[in-house]
């Protein structure tokens, strides 16, 4: 199994929040496909920069308040 | 699975096929002649062409199983595994084009040094297939 980022997050949580928003639905909002958001839910995959800041503005929250690193 | 996933996993298999054409033939035309067959335009042609036929069926099969996917763009996570399947791609392409320069300096095969680099891209691409399901199926970190 390939090494797993050190960097947490609660995308799942926060689109289940948000009106149980579909993983499609969240990835057109920012701009990648369903599977980058099921492979960053699942934490194959860290988004950019970028992606990570447009994610916590669709739910309105701080960068901090979805991604964290890991033993924090 | 991603339109790009099963994109890689079609082209692998479309090459192989094609691979396993182009070196069938090749090997048989060798035997015929007891020594490695100079390389011929019609096969090499022939070689591509059944690429292009074949990639596109095999793409249309794919679009139409999820017709929703089939115009998805490269996103971030896409392009990073490209280049990286790119890159792992570049390095086979490197070793078996050194292979066979270094083969071609004891014994002078113009013959047997074109079916290695033919072959050192093929297994390139190959691997550039291989290494994008790898990225896709157990993580880009």
């Amino acid at each position: 199994m390939a090494r797993r980022p050190p960097i947490t997050n609660r995308v799942k949580e926060l689109r289940e929040a948000h009106g149980n928003m579909s993983q499609a639905a969240l990835g057109k909002e920012i701009g990648v496909t369903r599977q980058t958001v099921i492979a960053i839910e699942q934490g194959r995959y860290s988004p950019s920069l970028e992606s990570a800041f447009r994610i916590s503005r669709v739910f309105g929250v701080g960068v901090e308040d979805v991604f964290g690193w890991a033993g924090d | 699975m991603s339109f790009h996933e099963k994109s890689a996993w079609v082209m692998g298999a479309v090459l192989l096929i094609a691979a396993a054409w182009y070196f069938r033939t090749v090997a048989a035309a060798s035997a015929a002649l007891g020594e490695v067959a100079p390389p011929l335009l019609p096969l090499v042609v022939g070689y591509i062409v059944l690429i292009i036929v074949l990639s596109i069926i095999a793409h249309i099969l794919v679009a139409v199983t999820k017709p929703s996917e089939a115009d998805d763009t490269l996103d971030e996570r896409d392009r990073i595994i490209a280049s990286r399947a790119g890159s792992f791609g570049g390095v086979l392409l490197g070793v078996g084009v050194l292979t066979g320069l270094g083969g071609y300096l004891f014994d002078y095969d113009g013959n047997k040094l074109f079916h290695i680099a033919f072959g050192a891209m093929m297994v390139a691409q190959l691997g550039e297939y291989a290494a994008k399901i790898w990225y896709y199926r157990r993580g880009v970190v």
